[in-house]
């Protein structure tokens, strides 16, 4: 019993076990979990694939203990348990698909040996071999005739030939000798597994089993006999399956292939039925009630009918390792558990997110059930190795919502939209047949707009007491204020230099006016060093020599010594004149 | 030696008196650690059960030490039928926790039922006495009670007497130990 580290899951797992170097290399497809021994204890049943080319085994659990372990003869590429008769007591047995064959356990120890049906040579390929034997041709010949029959015949090669064509001259005539003698078969191999109830629905009812094979075959097997019931033919290798039903009744077989397609088979055909067109390719497929939820490698997990209408699809933030499915009829409940290559684990009911269990390391299989005494078992291996059992708490309960994202509540919420009225279809049939007039008349209105905000535009600008300077040197900002009834006025210029941090040098004002209007006392002034962001007032006074009650503009320049163009003008609306000349 | 046998013959008096008192006791822990079996054991010869099946919600058993009678409350330990417990809680006088030593997996569930109880507001702030039985010592590879205590965090208890027995219900060994300590425990709380 190991501490893990608190996994975030709100407190709905316990942490039952980890070994992290329990030394399992599996996948979903090769976990199981059955009372092999018939005393209501659970044991965990694995196809280890040990390095991939060497230390295959088969592996049962009990609690937190290896029990057993067999060696395999060839890589697992699924396994099931399945009750195969009526015997009392009800031990079910374990079959392990690998290579051409099914492997069949009772008691742990092997029972029979299944083996797939051969496939049809190539008659030319054959005839080339016969002459191998007669010692008619070399290996080098024998070569050549291999890859032209390879590139032009119908059927393909044996295993055998294709050895043959991977070797180096120099290993060709060992091989050659060595096989010669031995008839040319051709084998399938075996790419997924599943079981299907033969006659009853029952926890212990006698099951088939259902395999797919390379040569996109599907082949339901009589598990007493071991005899081919149903052949099925699919467009594609399959790779995933699930499988619902009972055999005598009416089923139902979801397969996921190779091509990136799941297909839909059914009772009363050897052809599928449906087909769902993926837009990348399935690594996960899982049953949920009559819904399946395929996971593909766009990291995307995606809902469909059991007749391949898409239902919803959800974004997920790393890629998925693997799936398995999370039934607990107890409760009522049923979500699909994903793994995750971010080391998250995440359960999902539907498209809503409801719980994420973090892990430390990447999950590789998963496999939910009863282990031991305890329905609700959560077991999965790592990526290097490692074995994680976790048991639901009997008081967790899932929130549909909680933190799921997706559309809000509320969007599903219909609105009462009222009843179209008599104006409104009137209306709407004005616009469809008034619609070019309608549309020239507003952009006509539009342009009128946009002229008489520009004019509207130019009028501020040049009446502005706010003008700005567009200059990149000197960028500057000034506002004019007038003060006084006259006829003597207090002008202000409040300049600012608006750069970021350069201060502005050797500028001056400069004033144009009528002279027959105004007296200014000095018309030409200088600007000290302006300090970037500061406020400068810049005062002068202006004396209004008319009593006639009229009034002009007073321009303002800024300019820069040296420079003849002003840096900013500006345009000072003088008041009327309402006091009374004094001299 | 003397003592106890004194001991003895004045609860046998009390006995016959009608004076002894009778202990409610709430026997808890996972479905299979072995309740009903202990329970079992405990009772007189001529009243044991030959075969012992799984406790469906949950059955009512008595049996006598030298100076006490106990109605013990055998519950069932099935995930379904625990929510029941929190109900006889106010009743009883004191718990007997079992715990299947054998059952490395599930020592996290016992603890989280375990914790649950002792959080109960029934049980939370009553120095009612717990009694742990480690069980199914015989079986190969089965923690020890230290160990079983250690993964319980027993020594997180102070406002309640608790102790711990290994103990083997098919054959009766360590369950009189317990029994004792729960008797003494009951005599000096009525003192
Ligand atoms: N080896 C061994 N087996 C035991 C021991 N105690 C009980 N058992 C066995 O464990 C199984 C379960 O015992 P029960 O007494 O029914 O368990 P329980 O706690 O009452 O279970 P529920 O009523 O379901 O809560 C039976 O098969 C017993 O024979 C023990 O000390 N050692
Ligand atoms: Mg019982």
């Amino acid at each position: 019993m190991s501490s893990m580290e608190p996994s975030g899951d709100g407190g709905k797992w316990l942490d039952a076990h980890y070994d992290p170097v329990a030394g399992l290399y599996t996948f979903s497809s090769c976990v199981d979990l059955a009372d092999l021994s018939g005393d209501g204890e659970s044991r965990l049943v694995l196809g280890d694939l040990g390095s991939g080319s060497s230390g295959m085994k088969l592996k049962v659990y009990r609690g937190t203990a290896l029990m057993s372990e067999s060696t395999l003869l060839d890589l697992p590429a699924g396994l099931v348990a399945f009750f195969m008769d009526l015997h009392e007591p009800r031990i079910p047995a374990v079959a392990v698909a690998s290579g051409p064959c099914i492997y069949v356990y009772k008691n742990m120890r092997p029972y029979y040996k299944f083996t797939l049906p051969g496939l049809e040579v190539n008659t030319l390929e054959q005839d080339v071999w016969q002459q191998v034997r007669e010692g008619q041709i070399d290996p080098l010949t024998l070569k050549e005739m291999l890859e032209s029959i390879r590139k032009k015949a119908d059927t393909p090669l044996s295993v055998r030939s294709l050895r043959f064509l991977s070797l180096e001259p120099d290993e060709m005539e060992e091989f050659v000798q060595l096989q010669k003698q031995q008839p040319i078969k051709r084998q399938t191999v075996i790419t997924c597994i599943g079981t299907l109830k033969k006659s009853t629905a029952d926890e212990d009812g006698v099951s088939c089993l259902v395999i797919g094979t390379e040569c996109s075959d599907v082949y339901i097997l009589d598990p007493e006999a071991f005899i081919i019931l149903t052949k099925m033919s699919l467009p594609a290798a399959p790779t995933m399956m699930d499988v619902t039903g009972q055999y005598d009744v009416e089923f139902r077989i979801t397969v996921a292939c190779r091509n990136g397609n799941i297909y839909i088979l059914r009772r009363e055909s050897d052809k599928p039925k449906y087909c769902v067109e993926l837009s990348s390719h399935p690594v996960g497929l899982v049953r949920v009630g009559k819904n399946m939820v395929v996971g593909c490698t766009d990291e995307s997990l995606q809902g469909f009918t059991q007749k391949g209408k898409k239902l919803w699809r959800v974004e997920l933030p790393a890629p998925i390792t693997t799936m398995a499915s999370m039934d607990l009829p107890t409760k009522g409940f049923q979500a699909v558990l994903l793994g995750l290559a971010n080391c998250e684990v995440h359960l999902y009911r539907d498209k809503n997110l409801l719980s994420t269990i973090k892990t430390p390391d990447v999950v590789s299989s998963i496999c939910f059930g009863r282990y031991g005494r305890e329905d609700g078992t959560l077991i999965m291996t790592t990526k290097g190795g490692g074995l994680m059992v976790k048991i639901l708490k009997r008081t967790a309960a899932f929130e549909d919502r909680d933190n799921a994202p997706g559309p809000p509540l509320a969007q599903s919420i219909r609105l009462n939209v009222p009843k179209k009225t008599k104006l409104y279809v009137d209306q709407t049939l004005r616009e469809r047949e008034n619609g070019l007039a309608m549309h020239r008349a507003f952009q006509m209105d539009l342009s009128r707009l946009r002229l008489a905000a520009a004019k509207a535009y130019v009028k501020a600008l040049e009446s502005s007491l706010t003008p700005m300077s567009s200059s990149l040197t000197e960028p500057l900002k000034m506002n004019a204020v007038v003060q006084g009834l006259g006829p003597s006025f207090k002008l202000t210029l409040n300049v600012q230099n608006t750069a970021a941090c350069r201060p502005v040098m050797n500028l001056a004002i400069s004033f144009l006016y009528d002279e027959g209007l105004y007296r200014m006392k000095n018309p030409y002034m200088r600007i000290p060093l302006l300090v970037p962001g500061l406020i400068y007032p810049v005062e002068t006074f202006v004396e209004c020599t008319s009593d006639k009650g009229i009034s002009d503009i007073i321009k303002v320049f800024v300019l820069h010594e040296g420079r003849s163009s002003p840096l900013l003008t500006a345009h000072i609306n003088m008041p009327i004149s309402e006091g009374l000349m004094l001299n | 030696m003397v003592v106890g046998k004194q001991m003895g013959l004045f609860d046998k008096l009390a006995g016959w008196l009608g004076l002894k008192k009778g202990v409610n006791v709430l026997c808890l822990g996972l479905d299979n650690s072995g309740k009903t079996t202990i329970i079992n054991q405990l009772k007189p010869s001529n009243a044991q059960a030959q075969d012992i099946v799984p406790t469906i919600g949950f059955s009512i058993e008595k049996f006598k030490t030298s100076s006490l009678s106990f109605t013990v409350f055998d519950m069932s330990g099935q995930g379904r039928y625990r929510n029941l417990w929190e109900h006889y809680y106010k009743e009883g006088q004191a718990i007997i926790f079992v715990i299947d030593s054998a059952d490395k997996l599930r020592m996290v569930v016992a603890k989280e039922e375990l914790d649950t109880l002792l959080n109960h507001p029934d049980i939370k702030h009553r120095r009612i006495p717990i009694l742990f039985f480690a069980n199914k010592m015989d079986v190969r590879d089965a923690l020890s009670s230290v160990k079983v205590s250690q993964l319980l965090c027993l020594e997180n208890i102070k406002d309640k007497p608790w102790h711990i027995c290994a103990t083997d219900a098919l054959k009766g060994e360590g369950l009189q130990e317990g029994v004792d300590w729960l008797q003494d425990q009951i005599k000096t709380m009525r003192m």
